[in-house]
């Protein structure tokens, strides 16, 4: 399916950012299961990591991104808070916007960003996110169904009936999807081993050290029909950071730059009930990534790694073949067997574990894979990489950023 | 911790959970262009009116698509599980999806775009106060043999 073909949603209004942006440095928080820490120390422990990959100190920043719209995000008041207390100047000028952070936003922060490297607003831009998930889930203090549980239409259309939370909307698109186009759990188990076969080759990973075979993912039991606990995503405490800034500053710092070469979003007119989108198999990436692609001036063929954001199998799946990596329907034929491992896959894909197997810090570490890559420091290396995406994905949303090594 | 019954104090689905209880599947209806509006909303995604009554439904469908919860995340649902959730199809328009609970089913014998219809029954949940009549939706029995239509 092409966009223009498709009526239930529509691309996002975005600048051409190609070329404009650089990503200089990229940094991780540890993560875990249940830490007991802030998340916004996790963050600060993220930022730190990306400026020093930069060779940068916190008083170079001067531009700041978060998610708006989760709480105990390292927003302006709370990076004053830290970085002041680190030697900053606690009153310097920050440009800042809500719009960053993780799932679809970790995709399209640059473009923000862009505007304000060009009006000079703004040269070294920190965008971050992170989350505690686990420590708040062991203390009953919220989970990642919490956004959808106080949506009120959901709260008297879908809870009343059982259909909550994600694991649940997703099982349902699955089963369609089988349904449709003889999608089996053998490819949404291929997905759910290639994320382990990786997160196995990153010692920072949740799930390093645990394998998982096809056998022994199929031998698992459901937990929402047709979905194993192992095609949900991971509940885990992290944070990630990268930092932006324009090509020609990026050039005298000590990493080799990666630019941004097309960024695409896009939406479902549906909004945020799964219920009712027009294509309930498809994923709004059939209109974001055209946009990404065309940006960047590159074609599906083009890509040397992907990583997706990946809260279940199914989700990967879509956006595959929503994103033009193989007609859509074809997607579980495209995922079996080798195709998706970083050595000899056709399309490496989520080299670090993503989602289910690396670490649930909602894709902005996928972002930060794809940089690692893209300068030959991965765990899971695929050889010569000079193009990867990142898919971003929030229910009613997607977006796709295009990063290109800046020699490439 | 949220409960699961539904609020029958917010405007725009009130009129589905009175009609439930009159033991009738309603949904808008734009009174200009005649297309089923779901879910409720200001104006009509077709003509842009913003008179859409809520009118009665058959109550004859298709099961869309399920999920079988093996494992209730969901608290209230906890006792409930195993069950069957999922997605109807309106047999007046396909695109008007009601979000159920399919009952009097054995959730092996379920099949995608099956025939069912709805049935109403109590809905209460453990320490929730209050109890709602609720549409579920169960496969057509065949009219001889009493088992499900496929």
């Amino acid at each position: 399916m092409v966009a223009s073909q498709a009526s239930w949603g529509r691309p996002g209004r975005l600048d051409d950012v190609s070329g404009r942006v650089a990503i200089a440095g990229v940094g991780e928080s540890q993560h875990s299961q249940a830490s007991g820490r802030d998340p916004v120390d996790i963050a600060v422990e993220a930022v730190e990591a990306a400026l020093d990959d930069a060779g940068l100190a916190p008083a170079d920043v001067d531009g700041l991104m978060w998610s708006g719209g989760l709480p105990g995000q390292l927003d302006e008041a709370a990076f004053r808070r830290h970085f002041a207390a680190r030697g900053g100047d606690p009153d310097r000028a920050l440009w800042t916007s809500a719009q960053g952070g993780g799932m679809v936003w970790a995709g399209t922060a640059p473009v923000r960003a862009a505007r304000a490297l060009a009006s000079g607003r703004a040269r070294v831009i920190v965008n971050v996110f992170s989350t505690a998930w686990a420590t708040q889930r062991e203390a009953g203090e919220g989970s990642p169904g919490d956004a959808h549980s106080s949506e009120r239409f959901k709260a008297n259309l879908e809870l009343p009936f059982g259909w909550f939370p994600q694991p649940v909307y997703f099982a349902t698109i699955a089963r369609r999807h089988m349904h449709e186009y003889g999608t089996t759990p053998e490819q949404l188990g291929a997905i759910a081993v290639s994320c382990r076969r990786h997160a196995n080759r990153h010692p920072g990973a949740v799930m390093h050290g645990k394998p998982l075979d096809l056998d022994a993912y199929l031998a698992r039991p459901m937990l929402v029909e047709p979905l194993r606990v192992e095609d949900c995503c991971l509940i885990s405490d992290g944070g990630a950071a990268y930092v932006m800034t324009t090509p020609e500053h990026a050039r005298d710092l000590r990493k080799p730059p990666v630019q941004v070469a097309g960024v695409g979003e896009g939406h479902s007119d549906s909004g945020v009930f799964w219920s009712q989108q027009g294509d309930f198999t498809a994923t709004p990436q059939v209109f974001s990534a055209p946009q990404a692609f065309e940006m960047a001036g590159i074609a599906p063929t083009d890509v040397d790694l992907l990583t997706l954001y990946d809260p279940f199998t199914i989700v990967a799946l879509m956006q595959i073949e929503d994103m033009g990596f193989c007609a859509k329907g074809e997607g579980g034929a495209f995922v079996e067997g080798s195709r998706l491992h970083h050595d000899g896959g056709g399309l490496p894909y989520n080299t670090h574990g993503g989602l289910l197997s690396h670490a649930y810090v909602l894709g902005i570490a996928h972002v930060v894979e794809v940089v690692r890559q893209l300068r030959g420091e991965a765990h899971a290396q695929v050889p010569d990489a000079k193009i990867g995406v990142y898919g971003g994905y929030t229910g009613h949303m997607a977006s796709t950023l295009v990063l290109r090594r800046a020699d490439a | 911790m949220k409960g699961a019954l539904p609020d029958l104090s917010f405007e725009p689905t009130r009129a589905f959970w009175e009609a439930a209880a009159r033991e009738e599947l309603a949904v808008p209806r734009c009174a200009s262009c005649g297309r089923w509006v779901w879910y409720p909303r200001e104006r009509c995604p077709d003509c842009e009116a913003d008179e859409m009554p809520w009118t009665p439904l058959s109550g004859r469908g298709t099961l869309f698509s399920w999920a079988s919860v093996e494992r209730a995340l969901f608290k209230p649902f906890a006792e409930r599980a195993p069950y069957v959730t999922g997605l109807v199809a309106v047999e007046e328009d396909p695109r008007v999806r009601i979000v159920t609970t399919v009952v009097d089913c054995d959730p092996g014998a379920l099949r995608v775009d099956m025939p069912v219809e709805v049935v109403f029954r109590e809905l209460s949940f453990p320490g929730e106060d209050g109890v709602v009549t609720a549409p579920f939706f169960r496969p057509v029995p065949h009219p001889a043999t009493g088992e499900a239509l496929r």
